[in-house]
């Protein structure tokens, strides 16, 4: 009789936490379709010009692009219960500069030498903060601070330029072409508007992530040592190993969104990536990913991502110059984890 | 009689950890003096307290914060913004006026975070990267991207009586951050105020059992890190006569390590205002070492980032070290591998014979 009550009780929390977690992840997407609506009634008021195209629309996806392959990978620490991974700007910026450098060799050779690095920073960040338990957001800052430093002494304040490194003009040509490639030319008829690699790129590990994250014991590990990491040691998951291997996956995507940033720019420096930290966090934020951990989900994320780039679509439409932009991001930022704390705690679902 | 041996040597090995930052403080002194061309003057010497007296000045609110057991990422762009209020303000009503706003935006950017941090229970990291995003927007917005410099007769007396050396090696603004850090180690150290700071970091339901009011000690040392933030950065810029846009941009970086290295606890509840002070200092001697050896400032940069990741992993390997030992008790473990030892040796005699 007890044993049913309870299996009653459990089946029943957890429908509610399905329907909880399915109106979160619909409430994202409705927020994002606000956001929408908004860009149309301002333009019906004549604020704006051209944001009711199709253009516009797959211009603002293709702008968050980067953003969404690098806050997919961060999204893993954050739901592993390790807040943020702060190394994240520089790891784009000494895999991309890196990367140019080894142009001198061949396209191969120079995309391998950008993983190693991103490897050689995610193991550590690994190590670190999985075995010896640093503070995570301390560490990873401080190894943002020495892989700046690094690029700094290196590079001597110097810009490298693919087309001036690559060995070939067809190397440097492959360069751009990570950020250029035109993987479907002519949607829809229209010749300007073509799918590129970095949108793909994106959609692809959306997928990967989200399968990854809900459907393997990768994720299910992930997710108990996120919401409950005592537990998921004495029920013998592998914590240390499961907090380091997020990191890893953070370092990958911040390597493949720091080579697209790189190819974007067409210039390797110790500034490409900055801003990415915040603008990664504040996508999983409004994702719905809570930062305690545990909870959340890679669609949620995508939902934050695309967000974002309408936001940044719509200030950027009505003249607002990119750095005063911030102000407004930050504001939207902390209303929203202040939201989310709140209708967490108000539900009895907060453990933070 | 060996276990009393080893009891001592652990002591001695906790006492240099414990005054660690005084031992790197006198060792860089010395290995600079000895080695680092042109150092040991007044001159140099001078330029080092100057350039300490900035983020000695900043990292006292910050020490505060860790000690609750929080993170203030905001303090760089709070420089910034009080030297942009300060100056910025200085041609409509004077510094007698301007410096005081320049202080109060500190302080409610300071006040800011705290509610945010206790009121809406977001943590200190998401608020303080949130208000970081913010200000740096709005600095642009009031610069638009220019640095303002000041040229009149009357900003420059000021900016001159602000660095002329009262005594070797102290300036007033060197004499504002000395005072400061004295009183806010006095406080801290030697009041039940100050106290209470400790208790709210090292353990938040005992403070609250022990009648702490814990959200309020929490806003107080935000308040204050804004405030001593802005304190940092107004001087500053007086002195120099003009706010660029990213004068405290490196701050976060330097004070960040300067306050672990002295000991302050990334977990909270341990630390003190005068150790991150000593700290800053050795590492201002580092640097100015390292400039002095030619190698410039991107060696310095470097460095910087090098020290902080030495340290946190230092701490953080400490501690992984001390929760595999905890609750070990190292006599009856050696009484038991003796014991071990004597019995094998005993089978092995027995066997033999």
């Amino acid at each position: 009789m007890a044993d049913q009550a309870i299996a009653k009780a459990d089946a029943r929390s957890t429908a509610q936490g399905r329907f909880i977690h399915f109106v979160n992840v619909i409430g994202i997407y409705f927020a994002a379709l606000l956001f929408v609506l908004l860009g149309f009634a301002l333009q019906a008021a004549g604020v704006i010009t051209n944001f009711a195209s199709a253009q516009n629309f797959l211009n603002i996806v293709d702008n968050v692009a980067m953003l969404g392959i690098v806050a997919v990978g961060m999204s893993f620490v954050t739901y592993s219960g390790s807040m943020a991974d702060m190394s994240v700007p520089t790891t784009m910026a000494l895999s991309g500069i890196v990367a140019v450098q080894f142009l001198k060799v061949g396209f191969w050779p120079a995309i391998a030498a950008a993983f190693a690095v991103g490897l050689v920073i995610g193991l550590v960040n690994a190590v670190v903060v999985g075995r010896f338990k640093a503070n995570p957001i301390i560490w990873t800052l401080a190894i943002n601070y020495v892989c700046m430093g690094i690029i700094r002494v290196v590079w001597v304040n110097k810009q490298i330029y693919p087309d001036m490194i690559a060995s070939t003009k067809d190397v440097s040509q492959a360069f751009d072409a990570i950020y250029r490639l035109e993987v479907v030319k002519g949607l829809g008829g229209n010749p300007l508007a073509s799918l590129r690699l970095p949108l793909v790129m994106m959609v692809a590990i959306v997928i990967i992530g989200q399968i990854v994250l809900s459907r393997t014991s990768f994720g299910a590990q992930l997710k108990l040592t996120g919401s409950a990491r005592k537990a998921a040691k004495f029920t013998g998951v592998n914590v240390e190993l499961i907090t380091g291997a997020a990191f890893i996956v953070a370092a990958i995507t911040a390597t493949l969104g720091g080579l697209t940033v790189t190819s974007l720019s067409r210039v390797g420096a110790y500034y490409n990536g900055a801003g990415y930290d915040f603008r990664a966090v504040t996508a999983i934020v409004i994702g719905g990913m809570s930062l305690s951990g545990g909870r959340g989900s890679i669609i949620g994320v995508l939902g934050g991502v695309l967000i974002i780039g309408l936001i940044n679509n719509i200030m950027t439409l009505i003249g607002i110059p990119t750095l005063s932009q911030d102000m407004i991001r930050g504001a939207i930022f902390i209303t929203v984890v202040g939201i989310n704390a709140k209708s967490l705690r108000s539900l009895g679902r907060d453990d933070a | 009689m060996t276990t009393h041996k080893k009891l001592d040597r652990s002591g001695a090995l906790s006492w240099v950890d414990h005054n660690r930052i005084y031992l790197i403080f006198v060792v860089a002194l010395l290995v600079m003096t000895a080695f680092a061309p042109k150092f040991f003057n007044v001159f140099n010497l001078t330029t080092i307290s100057k350039t300490a007296a900035m983020n000695a000045c900043v990292a006292i609110g910050f020490t505060i914060v860790m000690i609750c057991g929080h993170l203030d990422l905001s303090i760089g762009t709070v420089i910034t913004l009080a030297g942009v209020v300060g100056l910025g303000l200085k041609k409509y009503v004077g510094y007698e006026i301007s410096v005081p706003l320049a202080l109060c935006s500190g302080a409610l950017v300071g006040l800011v975070n705290g509610l945010l941090v206790t009121k809406v229970k977001i943590s200190s990291f998401i608020v303080t990267l949130g208000t970081m995003t913010i200000l740096q927007g709005l600095i642009y917005q009031i610069t638009g991207g220019n640095s303002i410099a000041l040229s009149t007769p009357d900003a420059f007396s000021v900016a001159d009586f602000l660095g002329h050396r009262l005594i070797p090696l102290v300036t007033p603004r060197v004499l504002i951050t000395l005072v400061l850090v004295l009183l806010f180690q006095f406080l801290l150290s030697s009041t039940r105020w100050g106290r209470n700071f400790y208790m709210v970091g090292g353990n938040k339901s005992t403070a609250w059992l022990g009648g702490i009011e814990a959200d309020r000690q929490i806003v107080v040392a935000f308040v204050l890190s804004g405030l001593l933030a802005a304190t940092g950065g107004v001087f500053f810029a007086m002195e120099s006569s003009a706010a660029t846009r990213n004068m405290g941009d490196n701050s976060l970086m330097y004070v960040l390590s300067a306050t672990i290295i002295g000991g302050t606890a990334m977990s909270g509840g341990k630390g003190g205002v005068f150790r991150s002070f000593v700290a800053i200092l050795a590492l201002e001697i580092i640097y100015d070492g390292i400039i002095l050896f030619g190698l410039g400032n991107e060696v310095k940069i470097f460095l910087a980032g090098f020290i902080l990741a030495v340290v946190v992993l230092y701490e953080a390997y400490a501690s992984y070290r001390h929760d595999r030992v905890v609750g070990q008790r190292s006599e009856l473990l050696a009484e038991l591998s003796a014991a071990g030892r004597g019995n094998r040796s005993t089978d092995a005699a027995s066997s033999r014979g």
